[in-house]
């Protein structure tokens, strides 16, 4: 049986970027921060690395430490889908998920004074109050206050 | 119940007093001040919005920061525990095994070890699938 998630992946445009945002205003953590391609050799591979190496750069949210949000540049694929990725990205489309707040009026007016940009203000919903934020790397999400039962 | 916006922006300035000021000498009236509000209006308000009391969130940044801090090299644990706002390091180090599961020293031995097997073998850190599907070890 599956019992949780352990890693996710959010494609971002520019990871020195995307570490400003989640870890000095949104507050996230960093968990793995590491550059694949310094230590090439150390398994033994002949395929080496260019000078530079790839950024292993993972993230938890302050209340979620087994669950590593991977900053994944746009690598690795097939032009075509490189490409595609990208222009989601660009004109901010992927819907990357929902934050959980415990208070999104105030959580918004604190991101908001950070310089975050959001697409849309706190509104009650049927599930709770909710916001849509971006992340300026060709990310949304909600951020989600929900209803108490 | 929604608040008017003013107070949220007022409980929000207090917050952002908290997260700049946690490695001083601070309290609820100091904090509470920031907001225009009285001591019990302020601690209640707090409270309902960040589901924690003042005092308590105060110390978690406290304990945050002296986990990042012990991450490092540099400061002794001594140094830490009263650069990050606390008096006593055996009040430090109880509160911190409380929290943590080990001791900052424990901690600090830990971190320094995983940090030099992240750089020593980062594929190590990466799951297998990521490597072979996005070919980093070509990037």
């Amino acid at each position: 049986m599956i019992t949780k998630m352990s890693h996710t992946s959010l494609f971002v445009l520019d990871q020195d970027k995307a570490y400003d945002f989640y870890v000095n205003k949104l507050g996230f953590k960093v968990n793995t921060d590491v550059v694949m391609g310094d230590a090439a050799s150390e398994d033994g591979s002949e395929e080496q690395p260019p000078a530079g190496g790839f950024r292993w750069l993972t993230l938890n949210t302050p209340e979620q430490p087994d669950l590593e949000i991977i900053l994944m540049p746009v690598v690795g694929l097939e032009p075509d889908a490189q490409a595609a990725i990208r222009l989601l990205l660009e004109k901010g489309l992927m819907g990357a998920g929902v934050f959980y707040t415990p208070d999104c009026y105030a959580t918004y007016e604190e991101l908001k004074a950070k310089g975050v940009e959001f697409k849309s203000a706190p509104k009650e919903q049927f599930y709770g109050i909710e916001c849509i934020m971006s992340d300026g790397c060709g990310n949304w999400f909600s951020m989600t206050q929900p209803k108490e039962h | 119940m929604q608040l008017p916006e003013d107070i949220y922006q007022r409980i929000v300035a207090a917050k952002l007093f908290i997260d700049e000021h946690y490695h001083e000498a601070i309290d609820l009236g100091e904090i509470s001040g920031q907001a225009f509000l009285s001591r019990f209006h302020f601690h209640r308000l707090f409270t309902r919005i960040y589901r924690s009391t003042p005092h308590r969130y105060l110390t978690r940044r406290r304990m945050d920061k002296a986990r990042d801090l012990l991450a490092q090299q540099g400061l002794s644990v001594s140094e830490i525990c009263n650069s990050v706002g606390f008096e006593s390091i055996g009040s430090f180090s109880t509160l911190f095994k409380k929290e943590t599961g080990i001791g900052p020293q424990h901690y600090r031995n830990m971190r320094i070890v995983q940090q030099q097997q992240a750089k020593a073998q980062p594929r190590t850190f990466i799951p297998h699938c990521f490597i072979e599907g996005y070919k980093l070890n070509r990037q």
